[in-house]
């Protein structure tokens, strides 16, 4: 199945999996933001490669990749924000310490 | 794009000039809180004339992407009163803590633009990024006291798990478009309608696609099991954002559902009928079982509002047993829920005038000795919320309740577990009640005075609680218009 939609569909689920383990395994703010970024860069490739592959949607796929760019620019930016403001009140970037809520 | 498109999508671009608005005049007159106060509440209202005047001449825009109809209308204007309201109820809560109001206020107005959005497209990206739109402002006002720890806790969870559940919805999403060719609500429908009607089968991938844009969604709603973040969000954040929060990103995640999973899943819906009933069942009695056990007010509400979503839920599952009515529910529900809710946070928010005073059950001690009018208020809403007539909460329930009964089957069963829980939930509203008027504070405090804006945003959310509770004809008249305009 080499240079076919489903070996790209198959390596884009796979990215995808290992972003969300990333996500709910790491501790680190940080680590847990670039776990997203992995997430939605493995919808991006699902994305082109649907794009490149079926002619009908070829049109389509450039402009949803580059708003997914967009919004991923964009949660980046203010997750960054929100992780340097606790980093300041907290002096950790682990997840586990911000637990002062549930007391 | 064209004129007509433009003229169309006016509500919008105003909504957007106001928040623009409102930073150039903190830019002209920093720190004075009147002109940019003045700004966003006067260009809210132009907003909402303009939305009405948009609602009389039904139609699309943009290739179909953006579509004005009764919905649209009636959601448009909910989530323009959402945010005026918490504008008028915040100056009390920021200001002896230092935070700037404008910014505040120009963040709110721009999450209105995502949530007007979300309202109006019916095309899968724009409703993508017009959710985008409505949660970053969010998680930034989340954060808004940014020097204080518990509100900077609650933010990063809340965003966290926020934009993994956007992620998630994103692959969804990637693989509905990929496999039915199209972002246009109206082909998916179409595509899944032939699937429906005994065409092709269903493929996995599709399968796959509904299914991760479901649980993207249930993250949105907070429904059990996926509402870890919504306790910590809700209590760290700054009180007037928690009471945003409660609702307007929740109506605006229901007004996706109503636009994704009842415009362009309608003809499955005996396929995800399950799935809600589910659903709505364990959102209902987990934040009911929980909302039992907190002592922390702000954190009470935040598991009650996990089970409000639950009874919105109901009618969602009532429409899906083949009942429109359980969508006039949801919308009559989505309305009363908005102004009680709203009302409840804006008299902790007022308590929490001084800095310093938690939201615990104990600063609610002799309350009603104390501030008798605030007292009375709060009980209002808390009567409303639990669901006791003649206030708004009542005829939201009983409306999700009968379209489900109507619906039979299981939902009889759902029906019964939301009379149950609704009995259940009376225990920790009324211990409110009962602290504020039969407890004797530990420290006596001196009455506070509160802004003149808080007053008007309370009497507005309490009349509105009774009125429609005591008249829901017009009401539920608006609401069946704007659940016609979305199909059978």
């Amino acid at each position: 199945m080499t240079n076919s939609l489903d070996a790209y569909l198959v390596l884009s689920g796979l990215l995808f999996a290992i972003g969300s383990f990333g996500f709910l395994a790491r501790r680190n703010a940080i680590s847990m933001l670039m776990s997203i970024e992995l997430m939605l860069n493995a919808v991006n490739l699902a994305i082109v490669a649907f794009g490149s592959f079926v002619d009908r949607l070829r049109p389509n796929a450039s402009v949803i990749a580059l708003m997914v760019i967009a919004v991923a620019a964009a949660e980046a930016t203010v997750g960054l924000a929100i992780v340097i403001a606790i980093y300041r009140n907290r002096r950790t970037p682990l997840v586990d310490e911000y637990d002062s809520l549930r007391q | 794009m064209s004129g007509q498109d433009l003229l169309t999508i006016s509500p919008l671009i105003a909504a957007i000039l106001v928040a623009v608005a409102v930073l150039i005049v903190d830019l002209i007159a920093p720190g004075r809180r009147e002109p940019a106060l003045a700004t966003a509440l006067l260009g809210l209202g132009i907003v909402a004339i303009l939305t009405a005047v948009a609602g009389r001449t039904p139609g699309q825009a943009f290739g179909g992407s953006y579509t004005v109809d009764a919905l649209t209308t009636f959601l448009d204007l909910l989530f323009i009163s959402i945010v005026a309201l918490t504008i008028a109820f915040a100056p009390d809560y920021l200001e002896p803590r230092d935070l700037p109001i404008a910014e505040f206020a120009a963040v709110l107005v721009f999450a209105l633009t995502g949530a007007m959005l979300i309202a109006a497209s019916t095309d899968l990206l724009v409703l993508f990024l017009a959710l985008e739109l409505m949660v970053l402002p969010g998680y930034l006002l989340a954060a808004y006291a940014k020097h204080d720890s518990l509100s900077t806790e609650g933010a990063i969870k809340y965003f966290l798990l926020g934009s993994f559940s956007s992620a998630i919805f994103l692959f969804g999403l990637a693989y509905v478009w990929g496999l039915t060719g199209s972002t246009r609500v109206a082909d998916v429908a179409a595509e899944l309608g032939k699937i429906a009607s005994g065409g092709p089968a269903l493929a996995p991938g599709l399968a796959l696609g509904l299914a991760f844009m479901t649980t993207g969604v249930a993250f949105k709603i907070a429904a059990v099991p996926f509402h870890y973040w919504t306790p910590d969000a809700y209590q760290g954040s700054p009180t007037p954002v928690t009471g945003y929060l409660s609702v307007g990103p929740k109506v605006g995640a229901f007004a996706l559902i109503l636009r994704l999973f009842v415009g362009a899943l309608g003809s499955l819906r005996g396929d995800w009928l399950d799935v809600v009933i589910v659903l709505a069942a364990l959102t209902m009695t987990l934040g009911n079982l929980v909302a039992l056990t907190q002592n922390n007010v702000k954190r009470m509400l935040a598991y009650s509002s996990i089970a409000h979503t639950g009874y919105m839920l109901v009618g969602l599952a009532a429409y899906a047993g083949g009942r429109q009515e359980g969508l006039q529910g949801l919308l009559y529900y989505g309305a009363a829920y908005t102004f009680m809710n709203l009302g409840a946070f804006a008299v902790v928010a007022a308590l929490q005038r001084r800095p310093g005073v938690t939201s615990s059950l104990d600063t609610f001690a002799g309350l009603g000795r104390r501030e008798p009018l605030l007292g009375i208020l709060m009980t209002l809403f808390l009567l409303s919320l639990t669901g006791i007539p003649p206030t708004a909460g009542f005829f939201g329930k009983a409306y999700v309740i009968l379209a489900a009964v109507q619906a039979g089957g299981p939902l009889t069963i759902l029906a019964v577990i939301a009379m149950l829980n609704a009995a259940a939930a009376a225990f920790y509203y009324l211990r409110v009640v009962v602290y504020m008027f039969m407890r004797e504070p530990a420290t006596e405090g001196e009455p506070q005075r509160h802004g003149n804006l808080v007053w008007a945003g309370l009497w507005t959310t309490s009349v509105l609680t009774i009125l429609l509770g005591l008249i829901p004809a017009p009401l539920l008249s608006v609401v069946s218009d704007a659940a016609r305009a979305l199909g059978s």
